[in-house]
């Protein structure tokens, strides 16, 4: 079976803008996000759904885009490690955290921590309940320390009613 | 503490401030360019058949159906892999050894499960791997051999028969003063034999490679996640026939490597030679199946250790006799040598004498891993160190006091011929025990807590070798490459530097803390210096990230070329301001009059006029560049201690590590940050070695079990202990700014403190451990042994 033989059109939203495309039936969404969309911050190290560093969101919810197919991003709203950062200039707070905080070193699982990180803003967890959470993504190089203190640092500051909003419309 | 080096210089930056990375910020919006971001027009894809078997002949191949499958373009064989290209050469050569024809495709045998056979280019990596799926291969599986122990046997199937008699590649015995004399004379003489485990390195990023051939003008380009373009570079012109000049490495952003990312693999020989064919750019994205089966491995060895004592516990000899296992071939970065560089570790022993076998087996190649036969060696040495200590009623701690070099016996020679540099050894381990409490914790007597757990403390302590001891040292041992660093330095228009280096970034912030070191030389902003790293066609001939090397010898390159760079910049702001170069300083993107601030000129002004040529002294040669290529002197050597505090249950031998301190000197920090991240990053891959990795192959089949993310057991974020750093920092005497290298030392001491720790908690039950991983089975198996003899407390 070739590649082009069996294709289907779908529509979803991708960081903030809507898109028809189609593709083929047995393109995982990690795959079909790098490259055929283009944003290649999403990165794949195993494809069987244990490294995490393919975890977008969708739908609000994080989701490891190499255990999905793309067809399935039907009619969804996902967003990728691209949509963080509010323009050229400015990071997002966790990404900003993340950096303070030297949370990356080759960078590889770094877009699979943001987007599972993002995706706790508004909770209340310690240490520990971070660190059982962000154990579906590896790293190989930091050691997660820093990765740790930089969920932590960023956390409370989405405790307010007003960034809790502003997380959600992100 | 001791800062030899003050050069606040207003550039934003001196040597050992924790500056955020340069590298952070294209990282962190999913900016990075790893090698499966580029893509080139019209590129197809590669995919690898390999070999089932841990051994076989290719009866027959027939690749006609896969050819004939709609999208393939381009099928490549053993056959065709041996008229076009010459075997991958090495870069690192095992002494002594003979040299094995590693072409990139099986010829005839296939030696290891993994290796590959075919390779096949397509349309798309999907049909190129449906087109393996029609591949007719007929095998004949062969005898094998997987265990380590038996490669030697004599019934044992050799690998190589038409160059080798044996599985053995070669012998080396490095000696000094008479140490079977002083075992004959020790009160206390103990051994054992110590099995250190196969494991991944498991970078995040795969291997991969983007190859371009324009046949118009015959050059190639090559883009490839390797920790070394230019030695790549070398060993592509080498298999391809190919002058070097016709070749382009670049490595971008490079997802982690660890050492496994040094030189061509075969399958990036083989996307070259399918674009050359094609005329069309090849990319080949290996799969994490793939990976743990035909990248490189790490570690595999055992270790006969001998120490003997006198009854205070003072060494009289070590005697290290060990054995590498290094796979079905020698990949380029060899077998591991710095076991017999640092078997001694950090004590005093004159009378040693090391001997280390390199032997073949039906596994996956080993090579180059962080550390690199210092963990595995280590582990040895500290385990039988405390089983001496405890044999003579001595403490663990006293044991170590009693033994480490002091500062007046360094420079110390070791018996291989390397030198330690300078040092204080004794103080990181008193930090530590000072730390932990140490000797109140060693006299508790060993009860159960509340929890039914029992509290143990081990201690480890190290060298690391840093940095290579000049050219010269590798020439003796026939490397392919030297012990120096380069860097270019290039003003531009805006005023800032353009800095090249062939130096890839791979994760240890070198674009950091390269533009760190430059900016506090020049006085140049740290903002306005851009480091572009890993590009052949843009920087000077270097040797790579690799080896615990790059800062030691970059820093010295950084001074040289930033020095003279100052020197120009000044002497043309000189005669502009009609000030003399000695009363200039650079700030703040100016270069300013020291007596009279206020009288400047903008270092856009300057780097112009540098460009063009046009109102600069007479006589001065147009440009700003400056190029330098520097070689330390020596190695350097880290040193320090670590302790691991364990929580054991000898019912099922369950353990939790409560506490993990490790005290460390590498010199001058640069960026006190990267230092963090990388011991700590090194220290958990040590931890992860030490308690849960291993790559397993079944002795009946010979294929690997476990080789999947699934099935291998990376730390993830919850397994990771407590850890605590602290350092010391003694300037390195042999090194630019006093530094030492910090890449890998986290990985050596963790094995043996958690060894050392679990049988310090079980001492009541008399338990030892040999071997790694040291899993809960690990330990309740020993218990079990302990009391089927009937020796339980």
């Amino acid at each position: 079976m070739s590649d082009s033989s069996n294709q289907i059109e779908i529509c979803f939203e991708i960081n903030g803008r809507q898109v028809t495309q189609t593709v083929p039936v047995r393109m995982h969404a990690a795959d079909f996000l790098r490259h055929q969309i283009g944003l290649t911050g999403t990165h794949l190290g195993c494809e069987q759904g244990i490294c995490g560093m393919c975890t977008i969101s969708v739908d609000d919810r994080p989701v490891k885009s190499c255990l999905m197919l793309a067809v399935q991003l039907d009619g969804a709203k996902v967003r990728t490690v691209e949509s963080l950062a509010p323009d050229e200039t400015e990071l997002h707070p966790l990404q900003a955290a993340f950096k303070r905080h030297h949370a990356l070193q080759c960078g590889f699982c770094t877009p699979g921590f943001l987007m599972l990180a993002r995706s706790f803003a508004g909770r209340r967890m310690n240490r520990a309940e971070i660190a059982e959470e962000i154990s579906g993504v590896l790293c190989r190089c930091t050691g997660y320390e820093g990765i740790l203190r930089a969920i932590e640092e960023w956390l409370p500051g989405t405790w307010t009613d007003a960034s809790l909003s502003d997380e959600a419309g992100q | 503490m001791t800062v030899v080096h003050k050069t606040v210089m207003e550039s934003g930056t001196a040597i050992g401030q924790a500056l955020a990375r340069k590298e952070d910020d294209r990282l962190l919006r999913g900016g990075g360019l790893y090698v499966d971001d580029a893509c080139a027009l019209r590129q197809f894809a590669m995919a690898v058949a390999r070999c089932p078997f841990p051994h076989a002949r290719i009866r027959h191949l027939d690749v006609r159906a896969a050819a004939a499958l709609p999208g393939v373009v381009h099928i490549l064989t053993g056959t065709e892999v041996q008229c076009l290209t010459n075997p991958i050469t090495v870069l690192r050569p095992v002494p002594g050894a003979p040299m094995l024809p590693y072409y990139a495709l099986a010829q005839e045998y296939a030696l290891h499960e993994g290796h590959a056979v075919v390779s096949i280019v397509a349309q798309s990596r999907a049909v190129a791997e449906d087109a393996i799926e029609l591949l007719e291969i007929d095998y004949e599986p062969l005898p094998h051999v997987t265990d380590m122990t038996r490669v030697l046997d004599p019934d044992a199937p050799v690998l190589h028969p038409q160059i080798m008699t044996s599985n053995l590649m070669a012998s080396k015995t490095d000696y000094s003063g008479n140490p079977r004399a002083k075992l004959a004379e020790a009160a206390l003489v103990d051994y054992d034999r110590f099995f250190v485990n196969r494991v991944a390195p498991l970078s995040m990023e795969p291997r991969g490679v983007l190859a371009s051939w324009r046949s118009g003008a015959r050059e190639l380009d090559f883009r490839s996640s390797t920790q070394v373009p230019h030695l790549v570079r070398k060993q592509l012109a080498e298999a391809l026939r190919l002058d070097e000049g016709a070749i382009r490495v670049v490595a971008s952003d490079v997802g982690g490597a660890y050492g496994m990312k040094l030189g061509l693999f075969p399958e990036e020989l083989l996307a070259a030679v399918h674009a050359m064919h094609l005329g069309h750019p090849v990319k080949w994205i290996e799969d994490r199946m793939e990976y743990f089966r035909a990248s490189t491995h790490g570690r595999e060895s055992f270790h006969d250790m001998t120490i003997g004592t006198d009854d205070q516990g003072r060494i009289l000899a070590i005697i290290n006799e060990y054995t590498n296992d290094i796979g079905a071939w020698n990949s380029p970065f060899g077998s591991s040598q710095l076991s017999s560089v640092t078997f001694t570790g950090p004590y005093h022993v004159p009378d040693a004498q090391v001997c280390r076998h390199v032997v073949l087996s039906n596994k996956t190649p080993i090579g180059a891993y962080r550390g690199y036969g210092q963990p595995e060696v280590n582990f040895a040495r500290e385990v039988l160190l405390d089983r001496v200590a405890r044999k003579l009623d001595i403490s663990p701690l006293d044991i170590r006091r009693r033994n480490l070099l002091r500062p007046e016996d360094l420079p110390w020679r070791t018996p291989s011929g390397a030198v330690y540099d300078n040092g204080d050894y004794l103080r990181p381990l008193e930090m530590l025990a000072g730390a932990t409490d140490y000797e109140a914790h060693f006299d508790r007597p060993r009860r159960p807590r509340a929890d039914g757990r029992i509290v143990g403390i081990g201690l480890s302590s190290f060298v690391e070798r840093t940095g290579y001891a000049s050219a010269r040292f590798l020439a003796r041992r026939g490397s392919h490459f030297g012990a120096h660093e380069s860097v270019t330095l290039r003003a531009n228009r805006s005023g800032g530097i353009d800095l090249y280096t062939g130096v890839s970034t791979c994760g240890q912030g070198n674009e950091t803390a390269f533009a760190q070191i430059c900016a506090a030389v020049t006085g140049v902003h740290y903002d306005a210096i851009r480091v572009h790293a890993g590009d052949t066609a843009q920087s000077p001939l270097n040797t790579g990230a690799f080896a615990s090397r790059t800062l030691i010898a970059a820093a010295g390159a950084l001074k040289q070329a930033g020095d003279a760079f100052r020197d120009k910049t000044l002497r043309i702001a000189a005669m502009v301001l009609q000030i003399s170069p000695e009363d200039l300083s650079i700030a703040k993107g100016l270069v300013h009059s020291v007596r009279e601030p206020d009288r400047t000129i903008t270092l856009v002004d300057v780097f112009n006029r540098a460009i063009t040529g046009q109102g600069i002294p007479e006589g001065l040669e147009p440009g700003l560049e400056t190029t330098a290529h520097f070689e330390p002197p020596e190695a350097s050597f880290s040193f320090g201690s670590a302790a691991a505090v364990v929580a054991v249950d000898p019912e099922t031998g369950d353990f939790d590590i409560e506490r993990f301190v490790f005290v460390h000197d590498c010199g001058v920090a640069v960026n006190p940050l990267l230092v963090e991240g990388q011991v700590r990053g090194a220290l958990v891959q040590g931890l992860g070695a030490a308690l849960s990795e291993e790559l397993r192959y079944d002795r009946e089949t010979g294929q690997l079990i476990n080789g999947s993310m699934m099935d291998y057991f990376a730390l993830t974020c919850s397994d990771v202990p407590k850890i605590e750093l602290m350092h010391t920092e003694i300037p390195s005497d042999v090194t630019t700014f006093g530094v030492r290298g910090v890449g890998e030392v986290g990985t050596i001491p963790p094995a043996a403190a958690v060894a050392n720790a679990l049988c310090d908690a079980l001492r009541d039950y008399g338990v030892a451990f040999s071997a790694l991983p040291l899993t809960p089975e690990t330990v309740w198996r020993a218990l079990q042994n302990v009391r089927n003899k009937g020796e339980t407390p």
